[in-house]
């Protein structure tokens, strides 16, 4: 178990930035999610971590010791890949054997180990299998399994699930955080689907172009977020962004007025979210646009001017397109950015 | 439905009379080698059609009483097989180094690598004999053995590589944070996952050795160096003539070694070709 510290950590490939200027604290113990879009820096940041890529700039100190030096294989971190990497000549078993061979584990302890590893992903009858011979989930559980087994201080989870059918991942997803509470190991998760994020981890660290944009608890992330990345990031459907202008009070834009405090001033954004929207009243005047039932609650998409808004109406809400439309935002919840993107505090 | 039955039976009827047929034209030259190779010796050269050829065992006697094919056979086999373990010694490390390590000019050392098979053989047949009279190696098994592994390098090294090439990134990824260093990474994940290769790879070396002629002939200047496709040739001249079912029977002894290698790792050979070229 340990801590882990990323101080000023920097990566660049000649001209393009990776990772720009990232300090971050990770406690012992703690589950933490990297999230972002592709391409953001988020599994840079997991490889540097894990020694597979090497900084251009900054430390990183795993359990007080700066490892920048040491080779991955003397770092005491386990990783679990997104296509899961399982060595497809060997048998499960030795493919959870692996690790236990080469950090020199005394034979004698094997045996239990794999057995105890394999259990707790429920892959003990699977163990004289090949890789080729199993299921995707079942492939993604012994890489669990292969990560496990040498109770390492630190795992490192790239994109574990994304590989999954939206159902196995739901499953796999509540596993992976009873597993990570049950061994108290640190853990780093990198996913660009924000309902895993939302659902594992303890804190969010949401990064856009090799920056850190805002990071927090889950519901710090939600409910408060920091700019209009992370506020069209977070939710599903994502909070409604409006660009206009605020003046006196009022802010205005094509077909949507609302209240607004007075420091809040010139061009901003909008920002709300489907369920603090309300059919009915006048700060939207739009046209229906769609109407999605989900089963538990119906979607509907309003156009006002050139804009689309997201509302997430009763479950027995219906119309036809192209019908008049009028909608309340909640006042209590309403998000104010400037013209950089950031949010002016204390605006709603 | 029955009419439809019938068209699908006749379509794979004639599936087999083309495959059929065309099986026949590959092995027409194999099956006429084999009726040549125990006919007598006159009934070969005549003229006129013969169409109930006699038995003959004539060129088999000649073989085993005048001719020491076993020990041709040998260094073949010394030569062919000590060239390949050479060339998987010194390709399959380079070939990790040139899929894998980034360095620079890693392209131009693989193209380098490559080009050394597509000068023709005879510019450097002169300089390689004086090569091996200076060493002392002239006339002797093991410089064919060094002959055939140079030969061949090259090719090996290349699909060997296309293969390291095929293997994804994460194993390797997740072996080292596994804890296993550049050689356990070599020898426990990297050689098993592309075996089909490697065993692709020596094959097609060891048929290109078994063949080999112009250098052979160079550098095995008395029959005690000789290889088979070597002693063949010692069939074509002299004052006996050519003696065409001693060479006959003595191509078909040389073509069932690599027949059989062939049928053993039909499977990954077949795989082993293509599967290179279809990712770039």
């Amino acid at each position: 178990m340990a801590s882990i510290h990323l101080q000023n950590l920097e990566k660049r490939y000649g001209a393009f930035v990776g990772v720009q200027n990232m300090s971050l604290e990770i406690a012992d113990e703690e589950f933490l999610v990297l999230l972002g879009p592709s391409g953001c820096g988020k599994t840079t940041t997991m490889r540097m971590i894990a020694g597979l890529e090497v900084p251009t700039d900054g430390k990183i100190v795993i359990g007080g010791e700066e490892v920048n030096e040491v080779d991955a294989r003397d770092r005491d971190v386990a990783m679990v890949f997104q296509g899961y990497a399982l060595y497809p000549n060997m048998s499960i078993y030795e493919n959870i054997r692996f690790p236990l061979r080469m950090r020199k584990i005394p034979a004698s302890e094997h045996d239990a180990r794999i057995r105890q590893a394999a259990d707790m992903v429920e892959l003990g009858a699977f163990l004289d299998r090949k890789p080729g011979a199993l299921s995707g989930g079942q492939r993604q559980r012994a890489a669990l399994a292969r990560a496990v087994v040498r109770q390492p201080q630190v795992f490192l989870m790239d994109e574990p699930l994304s590989n999954l059918d939206a159902k196995l991942r739901q499953s796999m997803r509540v596993q992976i955080k009873h597993m990570q509470r049950q061994l108290k190991v640190t853990t780093v998760y990198v996913t660009h689907d924000q309902i895993e994020a939302m659902t594992l981890a303890d804190r969010i660290v949401i990064m856009n172009k090799g920056a850190i944009q805002q990071v927090g608890t889950p519901d710090q992330i939600y409910s408060d977020p920091a700019n209009t990345f992370v506020a069209g990031f977070i939710g599903s459907p994502p909070m409604n962004l409006i660009e206009g202008t605020a003046q006196n009070g009022r802010f205005t834009a094509p077909g949507v007025s609302a209240p607004c405090l007075d420091h809040v001033r010139g061009k901003v954004t909008l920002g709300v979210r489907p369920e603090d929207c309300q059919v009915g009243g006048d700060n939207v005047q739009g046209m229906v646009y769609g109407v999605e039932p989900t089963g538990d609650t119906t979607y509907l998409t309003v156009r006002a001017g050139e804009k689309m808004i997201e509302v997430k109406a009763a479950r027995d809400y219906r119309s036809d397109i192209d019908q008049p439309v009028g909608i309340t935002f909640d006042p209590a919840h309403l998000y104010f950015f400037g013209e950089d993107g950031q949010r002016i505090r204390g605006a709603a | 439905m029955a009419k439809a039955r019938k068209s699908r039976g006749e379509s794979l009827l004639l599936r087999y009379l083309v495959l059929g047929g065309w099986a026949l034209v590959c092995l027409l030259p194999i099956l006429w080698f084999l009726s040549i190779g125990f006919r007598p010796r006159t009934e070969v050269i005549t003229p006129r059609p013969i169409y109930w050829p006699s038995f003959s065992l004539d060129a088999w006697r000649l073989l085993i009483s005048d001719w020491p094919i076993a020990q041709y056979l040998r260094n073949s086999v010394v030569a062919v097989a000590g060239s390949v373990v050479i060339d998987l010694a010194l390709a399959i490390p380079a070939a990790y180094a040139l899929a894998r390590y980034d360095f620079k000019g890693r392209e131009d050392i693989g193209f380098y690598i490559l080009s050394t098979r597509m000068m023709a053989p005879a510019i450097v047949a002169v300089p390689i004999f004086f090569l091996f009279k200076t060493l002392g190696l002239l006339n002797s098994v093991w410089a064919l053995m060094l002959i055939y592994a140079a030969i061949n390098l090259s090719l090996v090294t290349w699909i060997i590589r296309s293969y390291m090439l095929d293997i994804p990134k994460e194993l390797e990824d997740a072996a080292r944070t596994d804890g296993a260093g550049d050689l356990t990474i070599l020898r426990e994940i990297i050689v098993p996952a592309c075996l089909p290769g490697i065993i692709t790879a020596a094959v097609i070396a060891a048929i290109f050795a078994i063949n080999e002629f112009l250098f052979t002939l160079l550098i095995a200047s008395t029959s005690k160096a000789y290889t088979m496709s070597v002693a063949l040739a010692n069939f074509t001249g002299g004052s006996d003539g050519i003696i065409y079912n001693a060479i006959a029977l003595v191509s078909f002894i040389a073509f069932v070694p690599i027949l059989i290698l062939v049928i053993l790792i039909q499977k990954h050979l077949s795989r082993g070709l293509t599967m290179g070229a279809v990712k770039g």
